[in-house]
């Protein structure tokens, strides 16, 4: 950098003179350094909106996945390994089966209900077993009276609040263990349960056996979400209920609801309620004290040996149709609706762009109505494209194709074609400049051999104004593709097959990533999925952009000479 | 035969159509196809109290003159005095600049060029022209000589490939291109490009080279082979050639004509100009008074 020395001691200037000088000097430095800074600036507000969006949605391409993820990969799309995956799924499932076990054996211990019931069943059972074994009469009336009396007591016992008094009843009931009458019999199961029940009888407060279901109910959910159901359960109808947790990042986030539990506490009057997060097992109105306590320390420690997780790259996400909602799967319909849509509005726009372009260049006037229209042509760049989108509906869906006799509904056609009335101002205008400026002497050369306008054109104008036109295309490419209000009337659904042909609606990456963040149940259990549309999006702009600008840097060789 | 011989007797078999879409009607539309390019006297381009305007002022004003068959032209003058207009309005290149209107009448071949059934496609492929600053297209070097035979309906590669040849040999560039037609245009010297801008006018066959200071954004090496190259091709078209340099007038001409302020002071012999001009005015200029 040059440095200006100092010139203000100069005998010749005037007070005023090095007054101007130093301000003119300074003015310079400012500019200098703040073009500078807000180069600077300008690059740390990129990063922090572009890092956080390229960690996320690259998240959704490179992950950890579980063994969830690999079988629902086989069962979907029959990708992988089948017997490693068996071998996996047999593996985790006996791990899994010593947890179930553990909670299967609190629940049955807190749900009185239920073991009074199977009381009752199996005094129900013994009597049918006496049937069969053809005891009649006083014999059997003694027998039933017994086991009615056993079981009553089971009754007793169970409903007894407090710990010490149900061990004495559930002895009592013990007692009769080894009565000869109810050895090999229905009820020895009501004797395994007593024991079963005296084992943990204990251990739980039995006043509030209540209190323990919610929880109880809260972890199941939570652990179904986790493990996905359970293996001797029937496969539920929606696909996004049949697996677990797919994703390491997910999977920690069902663990985190299992094992911690929330609470809305008031503040006071008129204060928000706060959230309150507290430890299951830490927690006595949750499960301390009890078998479990130790459940989830250990569910904890050995999710991830229960879930395999590994690092998986997931890169048909660019393929795989989604399931309904976006829960699992990819976005390839939406990429392939996204390049129809702007590849079909590229291929009217730009056709008719240059033609008008040329036309406003070299034939027309100078009147008042080619005035007008250049008017018309820039103002129409400005305008907001919701408006464009309305426009597509009025005109192309309610009023041109029932002439046309097309049914009158949402479809590629009638979005594309709003697309392309959205880029074409932007086509005009970029494609007038670059032909005004192709200088005059290389349309001389071609008309002093001879040829005519139409033929100059085409020969000589056109070739030079290629890349000034790649750089309105390339402007409005971005453009085309990323815009959701056009296409949010005229052809864009939010679920629906591959469409067949251009009078169907399509799904789009744009209008996607809008219809996943107003759908908000969704959005939060997906988020992977959002970053990684809009991802996409970006990235495929980029791509189309870098095309356009290699081509374009080509021909600007080609018209250089080297 | 010498080439050039060869070169005139293959004129023969190009197309010859008249510069004025022959009307039935009409008398005097035939031109005299016996007569050929080495006559002598015979004037080909003929200005008759030629005026042109650029809206209300006037470019030039009421020039006439016989420009000499067979033989190089300089036309002289200090900036802004019409040379260039009046060279331009031969073939018409003037139309590109919008409210142009002419008076009086320029004649190539007998046929006003101003009337209004003037085939332009056929005067300009008659009329040849070499712009100030080379001008190649973006093309290669063969595309851009085959670009003139192209627009005349020539399209047998064969054809193309020896008009190409002959243009590039007549304007002395063959031996420094010939290994590679191919390479873009754009990749030549200054020097070169002019060279091929020639070539390139001389592929369609014109009667007529205008040259628009064509030395003037070249070096002097470069200068000096332009200047062979007029030489050479004289005896074979009638070249104009507009210069700002009196000394290359001098070299290269037979003819020169003294141009000041839209109007033609003085035509004459390039040596009886230069060493006994007629007018006070050219006098003054060429001894340097004023320019």
């Amino acid at each position: 950098m040059k440095k200006f020395r100092v010139t203000i001691w100069e005998p010749w200037l005037t007070v005023w003179g090095r007054v101007a000088l130093a301000t003119r000097r300074g003015f310079n430095a400012l500019f200098t350094s703040s073009a500078h800074f807000s180069v600077i600036l300008l690059v740390i507000l990129l990063l922090i909106f572009l890092v956080p969006m390229i960690r996320r949605g690259g998240q959704a391409v490179v992950f950890r996945g579980t063994n969830e993820f690999r079988e629902l990969q086989w069962d979907l799309h029959t990708r992988g390994d089948a017997e490693e995956i068996e071998a996996e799924t047999r593996h985790v499932e006996s791990l899994r089966a010593q947890f179930y076990q553990r909670l299967d054996q609190f629940k049955r211990g807190i749900d009185i209900a239920q073991r009074v019931d199977e009381a009752k069943q199996i005094y129900r059972a013994y009597g049918k077993e006496l049937e069969r074994r053809q005891v009649r009469g006083e014999e059997k009336r003694a027998l039933r009276s017994k086991c009615r009396k056993v079981r009553d007591q089971f009754i007793d016992a169970m409903e007894e609040t407090n710990a010490d008094a149900a061990i004495e009843k559930l002895e009592l009931v013990l007692t009769y263990r080894s009565d000869p009458e109810f050895q090999n019999t229905a009820v020895d199961d009501l004797f395994r349960q007593a024991l079963d029940y005296k084992t943990i009888v204990k251990s739980i407060d039995l006043a509030d056996r209540e209190k323990y279901a919610k929880p109880l109910e809260e972890v199941q959910n939570a652990l179904v979400l986790l493990w996905g159901p359970r293996p001797e359960e029937s496969l539920p109808p929606l696909t996004q209920n049949r697996y677990g947790a797919t994703r390491w990042d997910m999977a920690q986030k069902n663990l985190h609801t299992i094992l911690y539990a929330t609470e809305w506490v008031s503040q006071g009057d008129g204060q928000p309620l706060v959230k309150k997060e507290m430890r299951r097992d830490q927690s006595k109105t949750q499960f301390k004290g009890t078998p479990l306590e130790s459940w989830f320390g250990d569910l904890e420690a050995n999710v991830e040996s229960m879930l395999n997780p590994r690092w998986t790259v997931y890169w048909q996400y660019f393929i795989d149709d989604s399931t309904p909602g976006h829960y699992f799967g990819g976005v390839g319909p939406e990429i392939l609706g996204t390049l129809l849509l702007t590849l079909l509005a590229m291929a009217v726009a730009v056709p008719l762009g240059i033609i008008s372009a040329a036309y406003l260049v070299e034939c027309a006037g100078d009147n008042v109505v080619v005035k007008i229209i250049r008017t018309c042509v820039n103002t129409l760049a400005g305008v907001p494209s919701i408006v464009f989108g309305l426009f597509g509906l009025a005109f192309y869906i309610l009023y041109l194709f029932p002439k046309l006799g097309l049914p009158p509904q949402k479809c590629i056609l009638s979005a594309s074609l709003t697309l392309a009335v959205l880029v074409l101002p932007v086509i005009i205008r970029a494609s007038e400049e670059a032909i005004k400026s192709v200088p005059q002497t290389y349309k001389e050369a071609s008309l002093a051999l001879g040829a005519g306008r139409f033929r100059t054109f085409i020969t000589v104008t056109l070739p030079a104004a290629l890349p000034g036109i790649l750089t309105g295309i390339i402007l409005s490419l971005s453009r085309a593709a990323g815009e959701t209000a056009p296409i949010m009337f005229t052809g864009a659904a939010a679920l629906g097959p591959i469409p067949e042909s251009i009078t169907e609606p399509t799904r789009a990456l744009s209008y996607g990533g809008y219809d996943l963040a107003v759908g908000d149940r969704l959005a939060m259990l997906v988020p992977h999925n959002q970053y990684g549309m809009v991802m996409t999006l970006i990235t495929l702009v980029l791509l189309l952009n870098v095309i356009a600008i290699y081509l374009r840097s080509r021909m600007s060789k080609k018209l250089r000479g080297y | 035969m010498t080439r050039l011989q060869m070169e005139t007797t293959k004129m023969d078999t190009y197309d010859l159509t008249p510069i004025v879409e022959p009307e039935r009607n009409t008398e005097d539309t035939q031109i005299d196809m016996s007569v050929t390019r080495c006559s002598g006297t015979c004037a080909i381009i003929s200005a008759q109290d030629f005026s042109l305007y650029y809206g209300s002022k006037a470019g030039v004003k009421e020039v006439s003159m016989d420009i000499v068959p067979c033989a190089v032209t300089a036309i002289i003058g200090p900036s802004g005095c019409g040379k260039s207009t009046f060279l331009r309005s031969i073939n018409r290149m003037n139309d590109l600049i919008p409210h142009t209107r002419a008076e009086g009448r320029l004649e190539v071949n007998g046929h006003n060029v101003y009337d209004k059934r003037t085939n332009l496609v056929h005067l300009r492929q008659q009329v040849g022209m070499v712009f100030q600053k080379p001008n190649p297209f973006a093309k290669s070097i063969f595309d851009n000589i085959a670009y003139g035979p192209r627009l005349q309906g020539i399209r047998k590669k064969g054809e193309l490939v020896q008009i190409v040849e002959e243009c590039l040999l007549a304007a002395a560039l063959w031996d420094e291109v010939k290994d590679d037609l191919q390479k873009s245009a754009l990749a030549l010297s200054g020097g070169q490009q002019q060279r091929l801008c020639i070539a390139r006018a001389l592929a369609t066959r014109p009667k007529v080279l205008l040259m628009d200071e064509p030395c003037s954004a070249l070096d002097p090496i470069a200068t000096a082979r332009i200047e062979d190259l007029i030489g050479q091709l004289k005896s074979a078209y009638t070249i104009v050639s507009v210069t700002h340099n009196m000394q290359q007038a001098a070299r290269i001409s037979e003819y020169t004509a003294f141009f000041c302020l839209g109007e033609l002071i003085e035509y004459d012999k390039t040596s009886k100009l230069f060493t006994k001009p007629s007018k006070k005015q050219t006098e003054d200029y060429i001894t340097g008074r004023f320019g």
